[in-house]
């Protein structure tokens, strides 16, 4: 071996071997700059995220979203906002079922809701009845909508048992109103005031419900005299 | 003298077997580290080859001490100017190619090498192990971690040190053998030219056969040209990635933007930070290695004291959020509690930075124990602890997710806002500093 040929094998890989280095580099950033460009290249597509929504408990069965769109929709929250809530003719004609399977939407929310329970012809909230709308509205969690839904007693006519239940709706809602000076209230809360037209409660209802006045005398008088009130978990 | 020549021509060729050696395994493991680095310029998910046997085994994909390294501000330069800054790695690849090629001159000249060059090897040996002894160094003190690459990186310049002290022992050697020349009678004989590439001239005899000493000529120059090409071999690799790099601007923003800023209860986090100068909204889970990532780089970088910083807790733990079915994260729930508790008294940043800092302790706790979980927040902050189980507290997570569920954003952390626009995840890690001096120039120092 010549004693020159190692300088020209050390300076001819250095040249090579710099040449590599730069080649390399150029070829790497080239291909992650065509990635880049197409990301649809990209051996390993980033997992696309849910986006943040509200509750869906599982009561939210497809009858019971049917029955909340329509409420949404006839009742002010959705679209038109000349109008607050829904009366006893409208919940018949858009929930287009029977009292009982509309009452039995409503059985799965038992461990979330609660009802405020009023005295006889009385629309006022006493003060166990403000501490139970309070706490149940704290409890929001994940739920989208607030519902009310007011009934009166059977004694009486059709047109004062229609207006005091609408009342006692409206005693729930103004009292929302007036603790968390909420603005978007009203996109939040749902009212449907029945009377004693539609939908009215057993006696049974009295057993496993929270109410506003546990350990009273539960009949089926009293506990229709009453207002209905549970945070939803449904998206829709 | 004939023991000494052998001895010396031996160093000479030992420097060039260990050099070769050192600069093939450097190479090996720069030459992965610069690919995982440059794979993220595409600004999707990558692994990393965090192995001492890289491309045999698979590529590790979360968080490892390889990541650690690559997201940290020690594994790149110039991070403002250029999306990902220009990593390390790549001055180390070029100058392992140069130092290959060194070795090989060695390796292959046996002991004819020249002798200043030899010189010009030692001397370039210094540099990749001044760099190791710095990068080892922040390597234990700053990230806690060592990355496999980089130990390989470390042991090939430890390697090249090895061989730089064989070549400067051949160096030194051969000088005590050439000095001068002279016969025993005191006459000047021979004084070969020192050139890169000579023939060694220890081998230099006295015209009578009796042995010469002598200083040979200045090696100086070759040092000087040693050293020249060294940096040339090393920054070359990083001015064609530089000038490589595509143009980011058109990626950055356009990942979303809040719809409400503030969050109409005041429930949201403010963290005290000692010069805001910007509006940032966080979404983050205490539980939740990236965003503790995240948060200790705007730190450590500086950005985060010149943001005026919202928080809002988002743990991904089904006991509170119902956003998720399954617990990523069991336990942050409780530490998101605690958090919100802290700014009572304006300790939410103590208590948040207290809970990354403890994550994996906590993690584990969260997984096995929340018992043990709620005595440890307990013992560290007892003032809290009544608190965390109030209805109070309660509300306002609700009223954190809710936030979150307002603006639509997606259930992932972290999520950094700067003002209402969203900072993309992709531009969170490698691209913060460069992102931030596009759009956010005064947060950055």
């Amino acid at each position: 071996m010549s004693s020159k040929t190692p300088l020209f094998v050390g300076g001819g890989a250095l040249g090579a071997l710099v040449a590599f280095t730069s080649i390399f580099v150029a070829s790497e950033v080239g291909a992650a700059k065509n990635r880049l460009a197409h990301p649809e290249l990209a051996a390993t597509a980033a997992p696309v995220a849910a986006i943040a929504d509200h509750a869906e408990a599982p009561y939210c069965t497809p009858q019971f979203k049917q029955v909340l769109q329509r409420v949404l929709n006839a009742c002010g929250l959705v679209g038109s906002e000349s109008r607050r809530g829904c009366q006893p003719a409208d919940v018949k004609t858009f929930a287009s079922i029977d009292d009982n399977d509309f009452n039995a939407l409503f059985t799965p929310l038992k461990d979330r809701g609660g009802i405020v329970l009023f005295d006889e012809a009385k629309d006022a909230l006493d003060e166990p009845a403000k501490k139970l709308v309070r706490d149940l509205w704290e409890d929001r969690r994940g739920a989208r909508y607030f519902f009310i839904v007011a009934r009166a007693s059977k004694t009486g006519t059709v047109e004062n048992n229609r207006a005091l239940s609408h009342k006692r709706a409206n005693s729930v809602q103004f009292f929302l109103q007036e603790e968390t000076k909420d603005p978007d209230l009203d996109k939040q809360v749902g009212m449907l005031w029945l009377g004693k037209e539609f939908a009215q409660l057993s006696k049974d209802t009295c057993e496993g419900w929270k109410t506003s006045r546990p350990g009273k005398n539960c009949t089926e008088e009293a506990v229709n005299r009453s207002a209905f009130a549970s945070w939803v978990d449904c998206r829709l | 003298m004939v023991d000494t020549a052998t001895k010396t021509a031996g160093n000479a060729q030992r420097a060039g077997l260990f050099g070769t050696v050192a600069s093939v395994l450097g190479l090996f493991f720069s030459g992965f580290s610069v690919h995982d680095y440059t794979a993220h310029l595409d600004r999707q998910l990558h692994g990393a080859h965090c192995s001492f046997i890289p491309g045999l085994t698979g590529v590790e994909a979360g968080a490892n001490a390889c990541t650690a390294a690559m997201y940290s501000p020690w594994s790149a330069l110039f991070r403002g100017s250029y999306w990902g800054g220009i990593p390390i790695a790549l001055f180390a690849f070029g100058s392992y190619a140069f130092f290959l090629a060194f070795s090989l001159y060695l390796l292959l000249a046996k002991g004819e090498s020249s002798r200043p060059a030899r010189l010009g090897f030692a001397a370039a040996t210094a540099f990749p192990l001044v760099a190791t002894v710095a990068m080892f160094t922040i390597s234990l003190t700053q990230l806690g971690a060592f990355c496999k690459l980089c130990v390989g990186m470390y042991v090939s310049s430890v390697l090249l040190g090895i061989g730089g002290f064989f070549a400067f022992s051949a160096w030194r050697e051969a000088g005590t053998t050439t000095a001068g020349k002279r016969a025993p009678g005191g006459t000047l004989i021979e004084s070969r030219p020192q050139q890169f590439g000579g023939p060694d001239d220890n081998v230099a005899t006295a015209r009578d056969g009796a042995p010469a000493t002598g200083t040979g000529g200045n090696p100086f120059p070759i040092v000087l040209a040693s050293l020249v090409v060294l940096g040339i071999a090393a920054v070359l690799p990083a001015g064609v990635y530089a000038a490589s790099l595509p143009d980011y601007r058109p990626y950055l923003g356009g990942c979303g933007k809040l719809v409400e800023k503030e969050e109409k209860h005041k429930a949201l986090l403010v963290m005290p930070t000692t010069a805001g100068k910007r509006a940032a909204t966080f979404f983050e889970d205490p539980l939740c290695p990236t965003c503790k990532g995240f948060h200790e780089r705007l730190v450590s970088d500086g950005i985060y004291d010149r943001l005026t910083v919202q928080s809002s807790m988002f743990p991904l733990d089904s006991d509170c959020n119902w956003m998720i079915d399954r617990s990523l994260h069991p336990g942050a729930c409780v530490l998101a509690k605690a958090i919100i508790c802290g700014d009572k008294s304006s300790k939410a940043r103590q208590v948040l930075e207290w809970a990354y800092d403890e994550q994996e302790d906590l993690t584990n706790l969260g997984k096995t124990n929340k018992d043990a979980l709620r005595a440890k927040i307990k013992g560290r902050f007892p003032d809290i602890d009544s608190c965390i189980d109030s209805k109070e507290t309660k509300q306002r997570l609700d009223q954190m997710l809710q936030f979150a569920v307002t603006n639509k954003i997606a259930v992932s952390t972290p999520q950094f806002f700067l003002g209402d626009s969203r900072v993309c995840d992709e531009d969170t890690d490698l691209g913060l500093k460069y992102t931030l001096t596009q759009i956010a120039p005064e947060v950055v120092p």
